[in-house]
């Protein structure tokens, strides 16, 4: 009996212990996670550097990359469906150029289904967009893992 | 499952409709805890007479997918049937290619391996006590549990780039090498989850309003368990030391190991041995990292022939394929292989035609095997002591339904 009291009272304490750690999270619109080195968020095309092989798209597990005639272009050119792609990294893997590129960005809002349907050209403008961003995102925040608190938060200056 | 017979049929062979004493009660088809699936349990007043656990609500026909990709497209295909666990299902896979193609991976992939796989067994497991703990409303151990699997995803992140779906490793050997802040991380880490577990002690398992729900209940005999072809921790929690990471596979056979086998084979004894595997898995992450081997973490046959142009990745870390590793010819063949999850042992049966795809893969997983439980378990306890027997389980749909 005394003892069940005193496991009552343990784990209350436990409990109540905890109560003065902050949480593991922190304001996600206003602060983003400062992204790992070599994070896998979406694919950035750099048409300059593209040979046309068509690795990446036979490789992509999801199918997001599909091969594309561009007008006044002798070879076939990928396009990317960012709706399909699972951020696997693959095709950037297998590029025989760096042609593909992996970016810290996974959180990019579309009008429509349609528009996350990218063509060579579209993919090429959309990721010029979006290195552009990742220079000027706002306030960033690193994660670290914390002995006493698990992760904690430090804010990139 | 009710077979051919309707429910209703089920009800007047069990009990009797005429003083309706039996009654069938449909616990789902939405999402319970940790996936879709159905339970139809039969009630004589507040006692169980039989559970079937009416399964196949996340089927997506992996085996069948499988046949019509390419070998390096099923890996991140597999992954998704069990997304917590991704390394851990998809390396018997990748190990049996490799059995095929002849290549053996660098021993520095293999410690990596093995790495990533204790980071994702720790996770699941928390993800496990995390859904046994809100299963018995224990909302703290819950919101804790989820909490503290953040630390191992962000551990998991920095190895492979990616959470939970990590493709991390490929025939021959891993994507990625350790980074140097990774060392580190694991230290503080591997100190603050041995803290949290003496808490978890405290908080739950030696709760005594857990241990009055968890105590006796769902009690699995050890000749039973090995009769039903029970695997993992629940297997394990009954007394028979089995575990697949025993065969040595990865780099386990270089590593001190030994499992933890419990005693009892309730549902107390199924969560006591998660947690203290969690301890086994810390320990077993710093022992491969303190004898992590210098070397390639790419097997020499593909490196060779990858282009000069961005050969300069591998001294970055970071692994490139050579272009003829979408249409990997195997031999042909058939191989069998097995791996330690955090949910049991999963087993693949691949069978090559020595093309580019696979002709035949056949998957088992833990989850499948462990459903059988729901029934066994729960026969004569009432109906309280579903969510404890669920809890204890760790049962996973969309591993089970493949």
């Amino acid at each position: 009996m005394k003892n069940r009291l005193r496991s009552h009272v343990d784990a209350l304490a436990t409990a109540v212990s905890r109560l003065t750690k902050s949480p593991m999270t922190f304001f996600y619109p206003d602060y983003e996670e400062d992204k790992p080195y070599g994070y896998r968020g979406v694919i950035l095309y750099s048409n300059e550097k593209c040979i046309g092989c068509s690795l990446c798209a036979q490789i992509c597990p999801a199918r997001a990359l599909k091969m594309y005639r561009v007008p006044g272009d002798k070879r076939l050119r990928p396009g990317y469906d960012l709706g399909r792609c699972i951020f696997c990294g693959l095709c950037t893997d297998i590029c025989p150029t760096d042609a593909l590129e992996l970016s810290s960005v996974h959180d990019k809002v579309f009008d429509s289904l349609e528009s996350m349907v990218m063509d060579p050209v579209d993919w090429t403008l959309w990721s010029r967009k979006v290195r552009g961003e990742e220079m000027a995102r706002g306030r960033k925040m690193r994660v670290w893992i914390d002995e006493d608190k698990g992760l904690r938060y430090e804010e990139v200056r | 499952m009710a077979s051919a017979v309707s429910p209703g049929m089920e009800v007047r062979r069990i009990g009797g409709s005429q003083d309706g004493r039996v009654i069938e009660l449909y616990i789902g088809a939405q999402h319970p805890a940790s996936g879709h699936m159905r339970l139809i349990v039969y009630l004589d007043g507040d006692v169980i007479v039989r559970v079937d656990p009416d399964i196949g609500y996340v089927h997506r026909t992996m085996e069948k997918l499988a046949e019509t990709r390419e070998y390096v497209r099923v890996i991140s295909l597999l992954e998704r049937m069990t997304i917590i666990d991704s390394c851990n299902i998809t390396l018997p896979y990748v190990e049996a290619v490799e059995k095929l193609l002849g290549v053996e991976p660098p021993p520095r992939a293999r410690y990596l391996r093995t790495i990533l796989c204790e980071i994702n067994r720790i996770a699941s497991h928390l993800y496990g006590l995390g859904i046994g703990g809100i299963f018995l409303n224990h909302s703290t151990m819950y919101m804790w549990a989820f909490g503290d699997r953040e630390v191992f995803l962000h551990l998991a992140s920095l190895l492979t780039g990616a959470r939970l779906t990590h493709t991390y490793s490929v025939f021959g050997g891993v994507r990625r090498d350790l980074p140097r802040l990774f060392i580190d991380e694991f230290s503080k880490a591997k100190r603050y989850m041995l803290k949290r577990l003496r808490d978890y002690d405290k908080l739950f398992f030696n709760n005594p309003v857990i241990r009055g729900r968890l105590e006796g209940v769902g009690v699995l005999k050890p000749q039973r368990a090995v009769e039903l072809g029970v695997t993992g921790p629940n297997l394990r929690a009954s007394g028979v030391r089995y575990d697949a990471r025993l065969t040595g596979y990865a780099a386990y056979g270089e590593l001190d190991f030994k499992p933890v086998v419990g005693k009892e084979g309730d549902a107390l004894e199924r969560i006591w041995v998660r947690l203290r595997e969690i301890e086994v898995s810390l320990d077993l992450i710093e022992q491969a990292i303190r004898s992590l081997p210098e070397g390639p973490i790419f097997h020499e046959r593909f490196t060779k022939t990858i282009p000069p142009a961005v050969r300069h990745w591998l001294a970055k870390g970071r692994i490139k394929l050579p272009g003829g590793y979408v249409r990997l010819k195997t031999r042909p063949g058939e191989v069998f292989t097995r791996a330690e999850m955090g949910h049991g042992e999963v087993t693949y049966y691949l069978v090559s035609d020595g093309g580019i795809k696979p002709y035949r893969l056949r998957v088992v997983t833990p989850s499948a095997r462990n459903v059988v439980l729901f029934d066994e378990l729960a026969r004569g306890h009432t109906l309280m002591d579903l969510p404890a027997i669920y809890g204890s389980l760790d049962y996973f749909p969309p591993e089970a339904d493949r």
